[in-house]
């Protein structure tokens, strides 16, 4: 488990900073390299607290990547790799916090089971949706954005609903 | 921060962004994010239908004795579910073996089992329950509940059985005991001699009376032995407690209280207990093993208290105590005591006073400071002369430095008959 998020940091900051690099993005390079580093040394030494932090930092290095022109399919592989090195983090803490945890493997497994079909899935979406032209009037823009932040409310009532 | 919370942040961000920016590669780098959000909703948890028991390996034990707690939670719902379970242990008790904590995955009408073991010190400790939350498979969205699953766990005071605890009450029961009961009769005590009478048994008759007066025949009569009424009453007052880094002279008290409970019980009397100081809790006499279980449970939940009115001890129920039988008060005393006491001697009871000293278990706890020898000095002699007054008034006064054992001091203090006590009793 341990192994895979690290391969995961290892890959997200690897395609993230040559992908800058390739651009002579070099801050850009630079942050993401400063940011993989130290969520590595978090997770050799067990510190999962900020890892919230390190995935805005990537996705937001990735949002500023693709404005700057630098290959949207790489930083949505990036920033893949770091939603999944995310995920383990905090299934890693969980298990830690848990005090004894019964089948510590089969859980494990399940868990990245459901993470390999959530990225998977995600990743075909994500190019899919790269690939596809669509030209939006100013209403569509408007409805889209509406429905965002309508989401993003029921996303938060089920979170609130979700632990009452 | 929540992760949910989080993850609906972070896509509202980027939608918002690419729109802003009229970048469509910045919405789809949202796309991600959203089916990790959507698979999450998709297997969001309902309210978790658990079922959950508590046992322990004994509900009543002595203080330091470990107890091994079992928590049983069997998955009622129809889905398989990943269960996190937190056992809610009273702060006071201390874990030494094991975790209260399980993460498991249940499926429909399976079980999981979480075994720890814990200590503590006397008291009655209440578990509130067990708290449960399910989990979605990515861990997103976790619903919680507490299960009643209530438990009471006793942890009674140590018990240290008196080797003999000479007690002369004026009134004792019929039933045959180990009380001398000041009335002649079958016994193993010399009480004086009388006329022979039919049916005396001859090994009775004292040859040495009847020799010198040839006329009558001379019995020997021995003192009866009887069962008696014994009142304990434990001084809960806040203001009689001491607290230092090394406890609480209350601790003690209970201590004694406990031991004589014990042996009073053992020798066949019928004992009741009163705590003085919180409430008046009261403990109906009773005899044999249930009553002692019934006090030793009372001490368990002793604690002290400053009710203004049970200040002093002028309110004593003394309705609750036969007349004329024998009172134990456990008490580090107050200076007003003493008249109480008096009173209490007046009425007819018979007073035997353990009396932890405060002075000594207070100046351990401070350490060597010149100025607390000093003070303790001064203390000494006003608690001397307290003690001197309780005596004189008839009542029989043990104190107890309490580094001394008490078994120790009530082996030497209290095995002999009280008549010889005022001597001697004190002496360490």
């Amino acid at each position: 488990m341990r192994a895979i998020a690290g391969a995961c940091v290892g890959a997200a900051t690897l395609v993230l900073t040559l992908s800058y690099a390739g651009q002579a993005l070099w801050a850009g390079a630079g942050i993401g390299a400063a940011i993989g580093l130290l969520w590595s040394i978090g997770q050799w030494r067990g510190a999962h607290w900020p890892t919230d932090l390190y995935l805005a930092g990537w996705v937001g290095l990735a949002a500023f990547g693709a404005w700057q022109g630098v290959s949207a399919g790489w930083m949505l592989v990036a920033m893949i790799a770091a939603l999944a090195a995310w995920d383990l983090d905090r299934f890693a803490e969980r298990l830690h916090s848990a005090g004894r945890v019964i089948h510590p493997t089969d859980l494990a497994r399940a868990h990245l089971r459901q993470l390999a079909i959530v990225v998977g899935v995600g990743l075909v979406l994500g190019f899919v949706a790269l690939g596809l032209r669509i030209e939006l009037t100013f209403g569509w823009a408007l409805l889209v954005a509406g429905l965002a932040i309508y989401s993003l409310s029921r996303l938060i009532g089920a979170g609130r609903d979700a632990e009452q | 921060m929540h992760r949910w919370l989080l993850l609906s942040l972070l896509i509202a961000g980027l939608v918002l962004l690419g729109l802003g920016a009229v970048r469509g590669e910045i919405v789809a780098l949202a796309l991600p994010l959203l089916v990790y959000a959507g698979a999450a909703l998709l297997g969001r948890p309902e309210a978790p239908k658990l079922e959950a028991t508590r046992l322990f390996s004994a509900e009543r034990v002595a203080r330091g004795t470990p107890v091994t707690v079992s928590v049983s939670i069997a998955n009622l719902g129809a889905r398989p579910a990943t269960v996190r379970l937190e056992d809610q242990v009273p702060p006071q008790l201390m874990l030494v073996e094991g975790q209260t904590r399980l993460l498991t995955r249940l499926a429909p009408g399976a079980s999981a089992e979480l075994e720890y073991i814990v200590v503590g010190e006397r008291g009655v400790y209440q578990f509130p329950g067990v708290q449960a939350s399910v989990e979605d498979p990515l861990g997103l969205f976790r619903a919680t509940a507490l299960f009643h699953s209530t438990g009471q766990l006793f942890i009674v005071p140590e018990v240290s059985r008196l080797r003999r605890v000479e007690i002369r009450p004026r009134r004792t029961h019929v039933y045959a005991g180990q009380i001398p009961a000041r009335q002649g009769g079958a016994g193993v005590e010399f009480y004086g001699l009388r006329e022979y009478q039919p049916g005396d048994p001859t090994r009775w008759i004292n040859s040495r009376a009847t020799a010198r007066n040839p006329q009558t025949v001379f019995v020997n009569q021995f003192e009866q032995e009887r069962v008696a009424d014994v009142g304990l009453i434990l001084d809960a007052r806040q203001q009689s407690d001491v607290r230092t880094r090394e406890g609480a002279l209350f601790e003690y008290s209970i201590q004694a209280a406990a031991a004589l409970a014990d042996t009073f019980l053992h020798r066949g009397n019928r004992v009741g207990l009163l705590m003085y100081g919180r409430s008046l809790d009261w403990t109906l006499p009773g005899y044999g093993k249930l009553q002692r279980e019934r006090i030793l449970r009372a001490l368990a939940r002793a604690q002290t208290g400053d009710l203004p009115v049970l200040e002093k001890l002028d309110y004593l129920p003394t309705r609750l105590f036969p007349a004329r039988s024998q009172l134990v008060l456990i008490s580090p005393l107050q200076a007003h005591d003493a008249d109480m006491l008096a009173g209490l001697r007046a009425r007819g009871y018979q007073l035997l006073v353990i009396s932890p000293d405060p002075v000594s278990f207070e100046l351990r706890g401070l350490g060597e400071q010149a100025m607390a020898e000093a003070a303790a000095r001064i203390a000494r002699l006003e608690r001397a002369l307290l003690l001197q007054r309780c005596r004189r008034t008839g009542v029989t006064v043990v104190d107890w430095p309490t580094d001394v054992p008490f078994q120790q001091i009530a082996g030497t203090a209290l095995s002999r008959p009280p008549i010889g006590l005022h001597g001697m009793a004190g002496a360490p």
